[in-house]
């Protein structure tokens, strides 16, 4: 068996098995986990507690003013990073058949030479973003393996997904494997680690904003 | 025919002048790949060349490598060479049968001892002592290992030779392998297709008589010349590929305007031929100018590399079915995990929720 | 079948173009021949008739009748030959850019004219009136 065929058959299955219990194991165990009980009464707003966990998942877009000349770097490249990156996923030909033989769904594309740019400006944000991690002397103190490892496993797809679509450096057969097994090892190391957050931020957001909607407090 | 006569002399013969011998050198050159100053050298070469013995075993096959090769009847060039060449072993061509068949065998083998070249297609079972292929009572395995013993060099015709083709394909009931698999210590060449491009074969032979020696071959003993390239890299379709037009469907506007078949399962990106320069049927056409994507055809397991109408962006998916029990493990496990955890806090008053 | 004039790559005509003039230069100034296989590089049928068209026609067409036809034309260019190849299935099996004082097909062989002219002496009155010799 080729590594192609490796890449596009088994691994491809245990991969994608791995990612889904794995979700699922931790979503079982985040919403069986204790909350503490709520003993005063409710103050709720008027938009609701629903309403609140919405606002809260859009309001946390925008950082505060006060926080913005500390943060404004890592907001940016970060934004940078997860729309370029979404970009690429959602109106990438490429991505939109591979959905579509999952799924049957389809939808147009963007052409290929924005979604080139729009790489190119991903490739960067993630590598200035470690740059960052590694120079910032408090980033550095806190930085775990995790953290490390979750960037290397997003940094691999997009790097190899480049290289692929320009078919550079290497045969289109091996980069098609390579940027494939990248993938796979990412789904795989997704539930475990930081990762995570692309299934839960809106939630937690969410959950988040509810409470603060029941006590009364701004969203 | 008198074996001492050489190429030149037995065209001349037949009214072939040098030039005919010039021009089909022209245009086996253009054919390998080769610079075209080569074609004077090849040309001189071959018609200072001696009868070169071929011999021909098919094993576990379909026989269409043997009906792509078949020359025309009418008498081109091409087919007078191949004359030249001696098919002294066929069992679909020759006459002969039956005890007569094997005399002329071990008569081919015995004469040309160490200089035969040895064609073969289809694959070689080996499972049950080779059992599910023989040939005279005799297993292919055992033929191979006997003739393959006393050839100059072998060819393996077919993807089936090459790398054990649609016999091999899961779940290969008969234990089907390539030729490379039980030959070792022979030059070794695969011309693998299903079938092979017929120039390719003779591209081949030509080099062989004309120098000496095998072309020059990639890592998985291919002739670089023909299948240095994918089909995607020489495809007259390439252009609607860069500029994102496919087809999505069979019979759609885009399959009507020629557009990419990418969407719909074409292997031309992964797989190495001369399909998309040399064509098929005397450069009529093929697979892709015809409307359907390449299956990948010259590459070994291609049978088993998921199917042909998906494309190389997607792969072999696991199934509604099978996501379901995974997401129900994960649930239950995690669940079970949390709920444990969830018990040891209770009952320990040191730890706080 | 789609239109596919929209391949016709002017940038491709030209950098043939430009390599046909260096083997030209180099065939002035030291003799040597060159060529260029056009069947092995990737040219619409477009872009070949572009070339075509690019080159013109010279003083020189000469038809080859050999195992097939071929024919040998001079362009317009003195030096530079269009060569095109055919099979006797009427099949192009080959098509080059010869630079050369005379493309070698056109010259004739030694070999052949030895056995030409054993003919020649062989079909005069004299000769076929002499008994065959024992061979």
């Amino acid at each position: 068996m080729t590594l192609l065929e490796f890449a596009r058959g088994p691994a491809l299955q245990v991969s994608v098995l791995i990612m889904i219990a794995g979700i699922f194991w931790r979503l079982a165990g985040i919403l069986l986990l204790r909350r503490r009980p709520q003993l005063a009464a409710p103050r709720i707003s008027p938009i609701g507690q629903i309403g609140g966990g919405l606002s809260t998942i859009m309001s946390r877009f925008v950082p505060r003013r006060t926080f913005w000349p500390r943060i404004a770097v890592s907001v940016v490249l970060s934004a940078v990073f997860h729309f370029g990156l979404a970009i690429i996923l959602l109106a990438g030909a490429p991505h939109i058949l591979l959905i579509h033989q999952l799924t049957g769904f389809t939808w147009p594309n963007l052409p290929k030479g924005l979604i080139v740019i729009v790489s190119g400006m991903t490739l960067a944000a993630l590598i200035a973003l470690l740059i960052r991690r590694v120079g910032h002397p408090v980033l550095r103190l806190l930085s775990t393996t995790d953290d490390y490892l979750s960037w290397l496993l997003v940094f691999l797809p997009v790097l190899t997904g480049i290289l692929l679509s320009g078919e550079a450096l290497a045969e289109y057969g091996t980069l098609l494997a390579l940027h494939i097994l990248s993938v796979e090892l990412m789904m795989i190391w997704l539930p475990f680690g930081k990762l995570m957050h692309s299934a839960l931020v809106f939630a937690g957001r969410g959950v988040m904003g509810a409470n603060f909607a029941r006590k009364g407090a701004a969203t | 025919m008198d074996d001492s006569e050489n190429l030149g002399e037995m065209l001349a013969r037949r009214g072939f002048g040098r030039r005919s011998l010039l021009k089909f050198a022209i245009a086996m050159t253009s054919s390998l790949a080769l610079p075209p100053f080569i074609a004077q050298v090849m040309a001189a070469n071959l018609a200072k060349a001696k009868r070169r013995s071929v011999v021909w075993l098919s094993f576990q096959e379909c026989t269409g490598c043997l009906e792509t090769l078949l020359r025309s009847s009418s008498p081109t060039i091409d087919s007078l060479i191949f004359d030249f060449i001696s098919l002294d072993y066929q069992e679909t061509l020759m006459a002969a049968s039956g005890a007569a068949a094997e005399r002329t065998l071990r008569d081919a083998v015995a004469a040309n001892k160490g200089e035969y070249l040895l064609a073969i297609d289809g694959s070689i079972p080996v499972k049950d002592g080779g059992v599910y292929s023989l040939t005279g009572g005799r297993s292919n395995v055992s033929m191979l290992a006997e003739i393959a013993a006393d050839a100059k060099a072998v060819l393996a015709i077919g993807t089936c030779a090459a790398y054990g083709g649609i016999p091999k394909a899961h779940p290969n009931p008969t234990g089907a392998v390539g030729v490379e698999d039980l030959v070792s210590g022979k030059p070794i060449v695969n011309i693998p297709g299903c079938p092979p491009v017929p120039e390719v074969l003779s591209g081949v032979l030509v080099h062989f008589i004309s120098f000496g020696r095998l072309p020059d071959l990639d890592e998985l003993k291919r002739p670089l010349a023909y299948f240095g390239t994918t089909i995607h890299d020489q495809c007259y379709r390439r252009p609607f590929y860069d500029q994102g037009k496919f087809a999505k469907s069979f019979d759609d506007e885009g399959a009507r305007q020629g557009w990419c078949l990418f969407e719909l399962g074409c292997k031309g990106p992964t797989t190495h031929n001369a399909c998309a320069s040399l064509k098929w049927n005397g450069g009529t056409s093929f697979p892709i100018e015809s409307g359907h994507g390449c299956i990948g055809c010259s590459e070994p397991d291609f049978w088993d590399a998921g199917g042909f109408y998906t494309s190389l962006a997607g792969g072999s998916g696991t199934g509604w079915r099978n996501a379901g029990i995974a997401a129900a493990v994960g649930l239950a496990g995690g669940a079970a995990v949390a709920l444990s955890a969830r018990r040891k806090v209770d009952t320990d008053p040191d730890k706080t929720p | 079948m789609t239109d596919l004039n929209f391949l016709a790559d002017d940038g491709l005509v030209d950098a043939l173009t430009i390599e046909i003039a260096d083997l030209l230069r180099r065939l002035i100034n030291e003799g040597e021949q060159g060529a260029v296989d056009l069947l092995g590089l990737p040219l619409s049928p477009s872009c070949v008739a572009a070339l075509e068209q690019r080159l013109g026609q010279g003083e020189i067409t000469a038809v080859l009748d050999a195992a097939g036809r071929s024919e040998i034309r001079e362009t317009g260019f003195p030096g530079v030959w269009w060569t095109r190849h055919s099979d006797e299935k009427g099949r192009v099996v080959a098509m080059l850019i010869e630079v050369t004082f005379v493309p070698d097909i056109l010259r004739a062989n030694i070999d052949d004219m030895a056995l030409g002219c054993e003919r020649l002496t062989g079909s005069t009155h004299v000769a076929r009136s002499q008994p065959r010799s024992a061979a």
